[in-house]
């Protein structure tokens, strides 16, 4: 019979007691184990959005060295390829001043020889099949829009452009194939076009009295997954630049030339040499896109970084009333368990237990009585941690916006993996899981809290007089 | 020649209450003899308890020399103390003062944690001395299942347990009834008569005090009278009455039908 089993027995001797003293202090370290592993996992959350955004901003970085030139001298009217994305319909344009005006191809290749550019693609942009609808509007005004059925979009076909992914071929063929290097008297159609020309993969298309043989047909919808500087217009007409410029009488023209640097460091300098030697022609950049970006990154990490501060601060408090609630709970248990068997200390050393032997008996009891207190606290940080850390710790307001909203200015859906978009660190706690280190941990204090906390009552006890407590009732 | 085992000098206690000093001992003189069986006596507030206290280490005197086993433990501290209680003395109290969450063989094995290193030698012997006082088999009960007069029994064989050099009593008979009063005397005499162990118990009870060999009255914190009992007569296998040959387990004379 050692001092461990008498230990034991006398817990289990008064059951209630030490079931409901077991459970205040479970709750006491399952709270030590609770509020840490919140914390963990609102840094963890923190950890793979700032990983997200990382990505996401070097993505755009590598994205972003594209520099657009247009010929902008004729304000009035939006030129072809200015803007991006489609509207699902037909292109409309020129209802305010003609067409857009184009640039010399040449232009193309003075740009390929400034340092830091590693292509140039010039493009053709061009509505076809214009009709011209008039539309009545409020007041009885009278508006007039030449409407293009579909648009041609002329890439130059070289291969090493092809290679490096600078062309903006379509990316969703349904049928058939994609342009490739060298091809020449080919499309590829739109599948919005395909009822228009009533001509599939295999047919022929007949455009200002040439026939183009279709050789795929794509399905760009231009509501979702463009990338920057690729035109998704849902009629466009893919075909090779010299057909396009021969095809819409516009030989040696080009209405978009994009131009892509070395890298983003680069853009600036690239672009400012642009508008020096080609002054009349508008050149943008996305640098400011991206230093919005980054800018509202920052700021989000910032903000992040605060609100996660002060809930370590909120918790560490918290933590650190758990454990004096720890250390009295067992501090007034065993002064009362002391109390309460005085006489049995009074028997204990009349049968010869030394003083070491009473204190290391009452000591090994409020151990005991913690560690039990342990396993029972860390069963419910296990189960309860995302509870508790969500009572317990502060409510972050969400820094990073709406779940699955793009960010601010970017154009870009910023995703965790596995994860809900954006969902920042506000619901980060309901993933909270004590990890096996911790729980050892938590043990680890229960033991020495549950030594602590006995060390007086079991110390008093140790010098009780015998005769003294003998005559204890 | 006798051995001394017991013996006190001018042994003095005195308590104080505030600003008032109560002597509970007053030079008090006593000479143990090794294999007596000596009982103490007095009306309450005698001194009786505070006697057998400071005999068995529980309290210090406040002046005067104890001398056990050759030895005056008086001044002894603590931690000395403590292994002169254990090896030297076996204490048997009125209200048995059993460990109720151990069973009847845990409770006798309990002194000897600091003397026998072997659990299987602990428990042997714990079982044999149950078996001396009449507990063989009920070694696995609790206390709560024995009753009074097994309980003390279960604490006589707990005190017997390191072999101690005295057993010290206080009012052993004190909670129990008739019947297991003279049980628990007669199972002190024999050990006494079989083993030789000295036993000073005290009692209030004259009748239960007149079974031992010799009884010291105690008055004011001093022993004021001393009678020879019957148990010396008992430990000539002789009845104290009649003078016929009597067994060690008699409960009666077998001739004259007296309470031995």
């Amino acid at each position: 019979m050692g001092a461990l089993t008498r230990a034991g027995r006398n817990l289990s001797r008064r059951k209630m007691r030490a079931f409901l003293v077991v459970i205040a202090l479970g709750f006491s370290l399952a709270i030590m184990i609770s509020l840490p592993a919140g914390i963990l996992a609102n840094q963890q959350s923190t950890q793979g959005l700032t990983t997200d955004y990382n990505n996401a901003v070097s993505q755009m970085e590598q994205e972003l060295t594209l520099i657009t030139v247009t010929n902008s001298s004729s304000s009035t009217s939006p030129s072809p390829g200015g803007g991006y994305g489609g509207y699902g319909g037909y292109r409309v344009f020129g209802g305010f001043g003609g067409e857009g005006n184009y640039m010399d191809e040449s232009v193309a290749d003075d740009i390929n020889s400034i340092k830091g550019v590693v292509a140039v693609v010039p493009t053709l942009e061009v509505g076809e099949g214009i009709t011209t609808e008039t539309f009545t509007g409020y007041g009885g005004n009278t508006f007039t829009f030449n409407v293009s059925s579909y648009t041609i979009e002329g890439v130059p076909l070289n291969s090493s452009l092809i290679a490096g992914n600078y062309i903006p071929l379509p990316t969703n063929i349904t049928a058939g194939r994609n342009l490739q290097t060298g091809d020449s008297g080919v499309v590829v159609l739109s599948q919005n076009n395909t009822g228009y020309f009533d001509a599939t993969v295999g047919g022929e298309v007949n455009i200002n009295g040439t026939n183009f043989q279709v050789v795929g047909v794509h399905g760009e919808s231009g509501s979702s997954g463009f990338a920057l500087g690729q035109a998704a217009d849902v009629r466009t007409l893919y075909m090779n630049l010299t057909d396009a410029q021969a095809v819409s009488g516009l030989t040696g023209q080009v209405s978009t030339i994009s131009v892509y640097a070395d890298n983003s460091s680069d853009v600036s300098n690239v672009a400012q040499q642009i508008s020096g030697l080609f002054p009349e022609f508008s050149v943008t950049t996305e640098e400011s896109e991206l230093q919005t970006i980054e800018n509202s990154y920052n700021s989000t990490l910032a903000a992040d970084q605060s609100a996660i501060s002060s809930t370590q601060t909120v918790a560490f408090e918290e933590i650190a009333v758990a454990v004096v609630a720890t250390s009295l709970i067992v501090l007034f248990v065993m002064l009362y368990t002391v109390r309460e068997r005085t006489k049995e200390i009074g028997t204990l050393k009349a049968i010869g237990f030394s003083n070491w032997n009473v204190m290391s008996q009452f000591m090994l009891e409020g151990i005991l009585l913690s560690l039990v207190a342990g396993i029972v606290g860390i069963a419910i940080g296990s189960v309860g941690a995302p509870v508790l850390s969500g009572l317990l710790l502060p409510h972050i307001s969400n820094p990073f916006g709406s779940p699955g909203g793009r960010s601010a200015g970017g154009g870009f859906f910023v995703t965790r993996s596995g994860g809900t978009p954006g969902a920042g660190v506000a619901t980060a706690v309901s993933a909270a899981a004590p990890s096996p280190e911790l729980m050892l941990i938590a043990l680890g204090a229960a033991v020495v809290l549950g030594a602590l906390g006995s060390l007086y009552p079991a110390w008093r006890a140790s010098r009780t007089r015998p005769a003294e407590a003998m005559r204890y009732e | 020649m006798s051995e001394v085992i017991l013996k006190t000098e001018n042994l003095s206690r005195t308590y104080t209450m505030g600003k008032r000093s109560i002597p509970a001992l007053a030079d008090l003189n006593l000479q143990v003899e090794k294999g007596e069986f000596v009982a103490i006596m007095g009306p309450s507030g005698s001194g009786k308890t505070t006697l057998l206290n400071v005999l068995g280490c529980l309290d210090k005197p406040t002046k005067g020399k104890l001398i056990l086993d050759g030895v005056d433990v008086a001044k002894l501290p603590e931690s000395k103390l403590y292994k002169i209680r254990r090896n030297k003395i076996g204490f048997i109290f009125q209200t048995f003062n059993l460990l109720p969450y151990l069973n009847a063989r845990e409770n006798v094995e309990l002194p000897m944690e600091g003397t026998v290193k072997s659990g299987s030698e602990r428990k042997q012997k714990a079982l044999k001395l149950l078996e001396l006082v009449g507990l063989a088999g009920r070694g696995e009960h609790r206390p709560q299942r024995l009753s009074a007069g097994e309980q003390q029994r279960v604490a006589i064989a707990r005190a017997l347990a390191n072999d101690p050099a005295i057993i010290l009593a206080d009012e052993p008979t004190g909670n129990l009834d008739t019947e297991n009063k003279y049980e628990i005397v007669r199972l002190l005499a024999n050990l006494n008569i079989d083993r030789g162990t000295t036993v000073v118990m005290v009692t209030h009870d004259s009748q239960v005090a007149s079974h031992t060999e010799r009884m010291l009255l105690l008055k004011d914190g001093r022993i004021v009278k001393e009678k020879q009992g019957l148990h010396l007569a008992k430990k000539k296998r002789m009845c104290p009455y009649c003078g016929s040959k009597i067994q060690p387990n008699d409960e009666r004379c077998p001739s004259c039908k007296k309470r031995l």
